[in-house]
């Protein structure tokens, strides 16, 4: 049963301009953000009332360098599938390190960072990015039962064809394997990448974006089995042998 | 011996790659992969998935992005 942040602490009241001057115009938008900053601050760690820095700006940033910045290159890499073009991912890292630092103060030490900074790289992305390039049919797909996606060519095949599958699929090159994912609509990447890139829990995958357990499950289940299959189609293009019958290709 | 049989197995092997599994069905799921060969190689499909995945997304941030993140960083 998953249960999502029963307890929020009222806000702090540090402006985020004070900070890093973000200067966003739309109160409801910084409201949202705020807020999503805020739970992704509470996170799923046990909430200790104080328990937030105090420190002084100067060490707040050293501290900030320290442990934040080394997560730039992952960060930069989930945006590059989120976004799909490096100059979106580069804005998108920007915008999630400026709302991080400006909520730094209030990110309790000792809990978990990296899923702290995921979750505000989620909320940016879906809240900005995502509307410009919204896909009509993302929660249509969602419901879908599974028999539509297509057969799962797993509960079919035999097992020596699977093997096979599973030699095609390491020998495909890096960009076959980036293009498929990116190919699968959004809500089911943005799970797969989480959960087998990045190693988040099933209940780390909800708190970051914001979704129950189950959901979660069922859109892991889902685009991992569209990638499956579109993975199986690239090697098939390329030559590999996926199916029963040999021979397989060199190469 | 707790093999869970194959129904169950590949029902859980997703949640089993994910260590999402309790220790109780952890420990059957085991059980059964090591006597079947069948679902063994339906798991070695999904770690082949995982771990290309994972090896296919390493990314650099470019420099330019680390100097204007750390340069905002200065100014804030």
């Amino acid at each position: 049963m998953p249960q999502l942040l029963l307890t929020r602490p009222a806000l702090d009241s540090t402006p985020m301009s004070d900070v890093a001057g973000t200067g966003d115009d739309s109160t409801v938008e910084i409201e949202r953000e705020l807020d999503a900053i805020d739970d992704a601050a509470v996170g799923d760690a046990p909430v200790r009332a104080g328990k937030r820095s105090s420190l002084p700006p100067a060490q707040l940033r050293s501290l900030f360098e320290e442990q934040a910045i080394p997560f730039m290159d992952q960060l930069y890499a989930a945006a590059m599938r989120m976004t799909r073009n490096p100059a979106d991912a580069g804005d998108l890292v920007q915008e999630t390190y400026a709302k991080a630092y400006a909520a730094f103060a209030q990110f309790e030490q000792g809990t978990n960072l990296k899923a702290w900074l995921y979750r505000i790289l989620t909320n940016t992305f879906i809240n900005g990015y995502r509307k410009n390039q919204r896909q009509p049919y993302q929660n249509a797909i969602d419901d879908l039962e599974d028999y539509q996606l297509g057969s799962a060519e797993s509960l079919t095949q035999g097992r020596s064809t699977r093997s096979a599958e599973a030699e095609a699929i390491d020998h495909l090159p890096d960009s076959d394997v980036k293009e498929a994912l990116q190919s699968i609509p959004e809500d089911f990447r943005l799970a797969v990448y989480l959960a087998d890139v990045e190693g988040f829990s099933y209940q780390e995958i909800a708190d970051i974006m914001r979704t129950p357990v189950g959901t979660v499950m069922s859109r892991l289940h889902r685009g991992r089995r569209l990638l499956r299959d579109l993975l199986a189609d690239y090697a098939r293009d390329r030559g590999f042998a996926v199916t029963a019958t040999p021979p397989r290709s060199t190469k | 011996m707790t093999d869970c049989g194959c129904d169950k197995a590949k029902e859980e092997l997703e949640e089993y790659l994910h260590r999402e599994l309790s220790a109780e069905d952890f420990r059957d799921v085991t059980d059964h992969l090591e006597n079947c060969a069948d679902c063994t190689t339906e798991h070695l499909v999904g770690i082949t998935m995982t771990l290309k995945m994972q090896r296919a997304c390493q990314e650099k941030a470019p420099d330019d992005l680390k100097a204007s993140v750390l340069a905002m960083l200065s100014n804030a």
